[in-house]
């Protein structure tokens, strides 16, 4: 595409500055450091190569790889538009952004028209946008304290080294010596020392395929309060696609959070693909870090659409990568509940703990279920 | 070069500089890399750098540091990493050593306190060695897979690489003379602080195209002939097309060269790469996934789709 910017030093400013809102339109954080820091970078190079404009302007506005691909769009359309591109390119370019990855916060009035234009122009596979809103139930019992029960009961365990106590099952030897130093080394007093506790990291996988729709509110703040609880928790939400949410749960308010989830995540309410969901963990997230380290938490009910051997397969795999599998389903509780799902079947060979949990006084019993843990 | 505000100027006046200078460094850097290091300097940024295990990243740094002949500063993270391991530790054992001699010695006892806060008892780490390098030529801090560092470092980095200046509260406050060059390396493995990537410059780092692989491949590995080359390059683009656990990154395609050159193979078979597959590929289940693999039609260049029915 020959995109010169234009030559003069006015209009040069004049495109940058356009090109700076209409990233920062497309959900690209650009502050106004970033944008002055754009401007430094013109004066470094030579800016009458298109290439190397785009790069300047990019590198200095984008963190990620798919920003850096939101962007690249962004200046293709803006550049475009001015050279009269062929409307259909546009409309494309504006849908592919709308079903790919897009960054946060993106819920205002414009988005919402350019969905809804792309809806009526007909691009496939636009998907919907689940208004999560409606499944938050504000009257449900608190969870905050049973959640913290949970994350402590999951995510800690003793580790073979001691650290010094006040009251401890063993006598710290050191610390005693050089306590009773000033006793001319007669033993008076004991230093005690205990177990020091080991961080786990909780990778919870989260299944909101509509055959789940139904736990939907129990699941958000499952999500919510687990994040909240554990900082150093990942949270994954899969249907036939796998979103990583973390830090969208980071937000303060829950109402702003519901609506950057589902912003983020399309494919809410979706089929289930529960082996692609695995293996993008273990491509991903359960390749870092310590394997003794991890608890991987899978909340589906197993009802899936994909292929039961590939669930196995990367169970398996995963299996390699963490430390205890827990398996909650929602259906579990139902008096009549029979494994019957195909792709639950096939997962319970390798799961450590198949827990219960559709509500409230289900978690109550989970918690208290898992002092047996591990 | 020496005018008197700037007592340094970096030698990247163009970016075909940075292309040239890497590219006697044996380092293949295509545009994006040269612009962005260009700019890292003009503009004093510290520059991040993201990308799959094994694309060169923390390459990049090496070769800074030997274009500018000074020394690189690497601070590898891993989880638990705190200030201590990053900043400054005082070094206990001497300074307890000291305190004993001077038990012994009146005249050294007045002046103890100065001397157990002195430098010769500080162990300096990384980051401040970084900001107390002297200069002229800045030094290369690598801050080698930030992601694996706990968020609060995170926070932490932040505010040293704003102001690049250190408080030891017996000592005083150390400023760089000379600000160091920046690259943060991640492997993606967590999203990082949104305050800290905006304070970057942002690159990501794909695996080569099958001619630069070429390329790096040639520099790297002396004595190995322009076709073998050319077939590695190629068999790792249909390699890494392969949805494995881990897909092999630049580091594993010299090795492979090198273990071809080795063998003395001049060309690649599919039980050549069955046989040598362990120096590809590090997963026991992407080893067996070859057996399943049409390799002969992968070694042919053409996509091999995942196996039906797996």
């Amino acid at each position: 595409m020959a995109l010169e910017p234009a030559a003069s030093g006015a209009s040069l400013t004049a495109h940058t500055l356009a090109l700076c809102r209409a990233a920062r339109e497309a959900g690209l954080a650009v502050t106004h450091a970033r944008a002055i820091d754009v401007f430094r970078a013109l004066d470094a190079i030579d800016w009458r190569r298109p290439d190397d404009y785009r790069l300047a302007l990019r590198i200095n506005l984008v963190s990620s790889r798919e920003d850096e691909v939101l962007f690249d769009r962004v200046y293709r359309t803006y550049w475009g538009e001015l050279e009269g591109a062929c409307e259909g390119d546009y409309i494309l370019a504006r849908s592919e952004m709308i079903q790919g990855d897009l960054p946060a916060g993106r819920s205002n009035e414009a988005h919402r028209e350019m969905l809804s234009e792309t809806e009526a122009v007909g691009a496939e596979e636009v998907q919907r946008r689940a208004n999560l809103a409606l499944r938050w139930d504000d009257d449900a019992p608190p969870l905050e304290q049973l959640i913290g029960e949970l994350a402590r009961r999951l995510a800690t365990r003793p580790s073979r080294r001691a650290k010094a106590a006040r009251r401890g099952a063993r006598v710290d030897l050191r610390r005693t010596v050089r306590r009773n130093v000033r006793h001319g080394l007669d033993l008076v007093e004991l230093a005690y020392s205990k177990p020091k506790t080991r961080k786990t990291r909780i990778v919870l996988l989260s299944d909101v395929s509509g055959s789940m729709d139904a736990f939907n509110p129990f699941l958000l703040q499952l999500m919510l309060g687990l994040q909240q609880a554990l900082k150093s928790s990942r949270t994954v939400v899969f249907s036939t696609r796998t979103t990583e949410i973390t830090s969208l749960l980071r937000r303060r308010s829950v109402p702003e959070t519901l609506r950057a989830v589902a912003d983020k995540v399309r494919h809410w309410s979706g089929g289930t693909d529960i082996g692609a969901a695995l293996a993008e963990l273990n491509r991903g997230i359960l390749r870092e870090g310590s394997a003794r380290a991890t608890v991987l938490v899978v909340i589906s009910d197993g009802y899936d659409n994909g292929e039961v051997a590939r669930i196995r397969e990367e169970l398996a795999a995963a299996k390699r990568r963490i430390r205890t599998l827990v398996w909650i389903n929602p259906m579990f509780g139902a008096s009549t509940f029979t494994v019957r799902a195909a792709g639950m079947k096939a997962a319970l060979p390798y799961v450590d703990h198949f827990l219960p949990a559709f509500n409230a006084k289900a978690l109550h019993e989970l918690v208290r279920g898992l002092k047996a843990l591990r | 070069m020496n005018d008197s505000n700037k007592p340094w100027q970096h030698p990247f006046r163009r970016i075909e500089d940075v292309e040239g200078i890497f590219d006697r460094h044996d380092y293949v850097a295509d545009r994006p890399l040269s612009l962005t290091t260009k700019l890292a300097f003009d503009l004093e940024k510290p520059v991040l750098l993201e990308g799959e295990a094994g694309v060169g990243k923390t390459e990049v740094a090496k070769v800074l540091a030997a274009v500018l002949d000074t020394p690189l500063i690497r601070l590898q993270c891993y989880e638990g990493l705190d200030a201590a391991a990053t900043l400054y530790e005082w070094n206990y054992a001497r300074q307890i050593l000291e305190i004993r001699l001077a038990e012994a010695d009146a005249a050294r006892r007045d002046s103890l306190e100065q001397t157990i806060f002195g430098e010769q008892f500080l162990f300096a780490r990384p980051l401040l060695q970084a900001i107390r390098h002297p200069g002229p030529r800045p030094a290369v801090l690598l801050i080698d897979e930030v992601d694996r560092a706990d968020e609060e470092f995170e926070a932490f980095l932040l505010e040293i690489l704003s102001d690049f200046q250190v408080t030891v509260p017996e000592l005083g406050t150390f400023e760089a003379a000379q600000r160091p060059v920046v690259i943060l390396t991640s492997n993606r493995t967590r999203e990082l602080n949104d305050a800290l990537k905006r304070r970057c410059l942002y690159l990501w780092i794909d695996y080569p195209t099958p001619d630069k692989e070429r390329e790096i491949i040639l520099r790297r590995v002396p004595g190995i002939e322009a076709r073998l080359a050319d077939r590695v390059a190629e068999v790792m683009r249909g390699l890494r097309a392969v949805d494995f656990y881990k897909r092999p990154g630049v580091a594993e395609a010299l090795d492979w060269a090198r273990a071809l050159l080795g063998l003395d193979l001049k060309d690649i078979l599919p039980e050549t790469l069955r046989e040598t597959a362990g120096v590809v590929l590090k997963y026991r289940e992407d080893i067996n996934r070859l057996d399943r693999l049409d390799l002969e039609a992968l070694l042919e260049g053409q996509a091999v789709e995942r196996e039906p029915g797996a």
